[in-house]
């Protein structure tokens, strides 16, 4: 039986802006609600025409052709080659219009495909709603989301305003540390923070993440980063001047910066352009000043494991600032979770937020025994691993299991038995979460689906805050391991 | 080749505003500008080749032939034939879409003509504003704003 499906809707938006979003064929992971998942086979661009995608839409999986792809007509149309539901001869064409009255957009996406008379209400009704109107409905959240942060300073009665600038060489105070050491050797003097270079801004600092990292660098054994420094690779604030060639960042926008090299203990500090996240407008500084450690756990749930619901996951220190949160975000994804605490009063935290198996490491308790007590004997299939004890982590895993082992264990190497893992058929990765973000699209990506998960409760960070003036209690707070959350300095000036 | 597009969004279904839109002798119904309207020899108005004579109310007056009309695409060409402007090769298209979304319809109206470069802005703000766009907030009003 012969379907055919048109649904179209006017988007509040240019066609300019809507057609950068939709003419990758890749693109519905980003506004699609629906989209778990996608990828296209052979690292292809998603505007290359005969692309295959892999799709994760609504519970259904299908594999689908770019066969047509035009800019001036802003059209594409695709096929799909194999799908669970039975949707046969399936062809789609989503074509964009421009509203010029208005300034909006006309989106028309309409489909034919052939199927079996008792499943044709329901496949038509499942194209209908669950793909082309939650796409309007996700697509206009993406837009809007998007629309927040950066926009040029306006017109105001015919004269432009032209932002104020600090534009000359800004006294800001910062954590310095000269000597690797304990965590007082961290201590906040005052530094000249130069205005910004060519494709740089400068950036007013209202939170600064601690991450694991910046530990290792004050003791000095982080192999990338040097010392005497600041420390901190990651922080929120207020663009307040912008560098020559920058075009995408105005001064007060909102944004998140994420650098390679340190110095984010610091009032104020100069980025790369680049390394800047504008803010949507529902997130607060304190809540993006997790976003690291969020699009971590988005980096393994989404791409490191091959993650289905009702799995098993193992988080090791799952109280932690990276812990809760991919405790939270598996837990979104429908797996089941399990993980290990120091205290009962960590246990009682995490299952708060969802965790279904806090296991305390007391005295006399065997991590293998407790897991394979919860998992019928099974095991678990995803483990994610930060310290000591990988051999302990890696006899937990079920048959075909995967470990993730993250951190950096003070440089230290993990020794793994290729037999051990043969036995089982496990396999392991290393991933170290900059080499997946310097892909600035897949970061947005991840921080677009982090973001809607906080404003969605469906992932709620804790965050204890200590003073930037007062960096060596928060180490100190992670050091004893007392921290149940996410961690993070703030500047007392600014509040 | 000179090329004029604009389009709005209408508070009326497709078929709702297809009923007034397909009758090629009925402009003075609903387009501002126009004072009369008559089709050659009798025609029917739904006959392709026919030629609408219409007069507007500053006392142009216009011969457009009907090229096409599809009750299936919501869609109708037509070109003009005599007309007191500066150009040739005038072809318009006139197209809605539903949007199933709010039950509403999308209209664009797009025209390609040729003319002197001198009179090319004077040509499209005519075409595209005076015309086009007058049409299109007459019908805004007509079936009103949601």
């Amino acid at each position: 039986m012969k379907v055919k499906v048109i649904r179209s809707a006017v988007i509040d938006a240019p066609v300019e802006r809507v057609w950068a979003v939709l003419r990758d064929f890749n693109s519905h992971r980003l506004w699609h609600e629906a989209v778990t998942g996608s990828d296209i086979e052979n690292d292809l661009d998603g505007d290359v025409v005969g692309c295959v995608r892999r799709f994760d839409i609504a519970g259904a999986e299908l594999r689908e052709q770019l066969i047509r792809h035009s800019d001036p007509d802003r059209t594409y149309s695709y096929c799909i080659l194999d799908a669970t539901p039975p949707l046969i001869d399936y062809v789609a064409t989503l074509r964009i219009k421009p509203v010029t009255d208005g300034n909006r957009t006309f989106l028309d996406w309409r489909s034919e495909f052939r199927t079996a008379a008792d499943r044709s209400r329901e496949l038509e009704t499942f194209v209908e709603r669950d793909i082309f109107e939650a796409g309007f409905t996700g697509l206009r959240k993406f837009l809007a989301d998007q629309a927040g942060p950066s926009t040029p300073p306006v017109e105001k009665n015919g004269v432009e305003v032209t932002p104020v600038s600090v534009d000359e060489p800004l006294s800001s105070r910062a954590i310095v540390v000269e000597t690797a050491g304990a965590p007082e050797v961290m201590t906040l003097d005052w530094a000249t923070i130069p205005a910004p270079g060519p494709g740089q801004v400068r950036v007013r600092q209202t939170a600064v993440a601690v991450n694991y990292l910046d530990l290792m660098h004050r003791q000095g054994k982080a192999s990338e980063l040097s010392l005497p420094a600041t420390p901190g690779l990651e922080s929120v604030g207020e663009i307040i001047d912008v560098g020559d060639q920058v075009h995408d960042l105005f001064v007060g926008d909102r944004v998140a910066c994420l650098t390679r090299t340190s110095g984010a203990y610091a009032e104020s500090r100069c980025v790369d352009a680049g390394d800047c996240l504008p803010l949507p407008a529902g997130i607060t500084d304190l809540e993006a000043s997790t976003l690291l450690k969020g699009a971590t756990a988005g980096l393994l749930l989404g791409r490191i494991f091959n993650v289905a619901p009702g799995k098993v996951i193992l988080i090791q220190s799952i109280a932690g600032g990276l812990g809760h949160l991919l405790c939270q975000w598996a837990k979104s994804l429908n797996l089941k979770v399990m993980g290990t605490v120091s205290t009962v009063e960590k246990a009682r935290f995490i299952r708060d937020l969802g965790c279904d198996f806090p296991i305390v490491l007391e005295e006399g308790i065997r991590l293998r025994d407790e897991v394979m007590r919860m998992t019928n004997g099974k095991g678990v299939d995803y483990g994610v691993h930060s310290n000591d004890g990988a051999d302990d982590a890696f006899s937990c895993l079920a048959r075909c299991g995967h470990m993730a082992l993250i951190g950096d264990r003070g440089g230290q190497p993990v020794s793994i038995d290729t037999n051990t893992l043969k036995k089982q058929s496990l396999s392991v990765s290393v991933p170290v979460c900059f080499d997946y973000f310097d892909d600035r699209i897949y970061l947005q990506r991840l921080a677009h689906q982090y973001f809607t998960k906080i404003q969605s409760r469906s992932i709620i960070p804790a965050i204890e805050t200590f003073h930037l003036s007062h960096a060596a209690d928060a180490h100190k707070q992670i050091e004893s391991r007392q921290n149940m959350g996410a961690i993070v300095l703030v500047n007392e000036r600014s509040e | 080749m000179v090329k004029v597009y604009q389009s709005t969004v209408l508070n009326a279904p497709a078929d709702r505003v297809w009923r007034d839109l397909r009758d090629f002798n009925g402009l003075a119904n609903w387009h501002p500008a126009v004072a009369l309207s008559r089709i050659e020899n009798g025609h029917p108005a739904d006959k392709i080749g026919c030629v609408r004579y219409y007069q507007q109310k500053d006392g142009a007056k216009i011969r457009e032939r009907l090229l096409s009309l599809s009750d299936y695409e919501y869609t109708c060409m037509s070109a003009i034939l005599d007309s007191p402007l500066e150009l040739t090769d005038y072809i318009a298209t006139i197209r809605l879409f539903p949007v199933t979304e709010g039950n509403r319809c999308f209209i664009e109206w797009s025209a390609e003509f040729e003319c002197s470069p001198n009179k090319e802005t004077e040509l499209t703000e005519i075409v595209g504003r005076q015309w086009f766009q007058a049409g299109f907030d007459a019908l805004k009003k007509r079936y009103g704003q949601g």
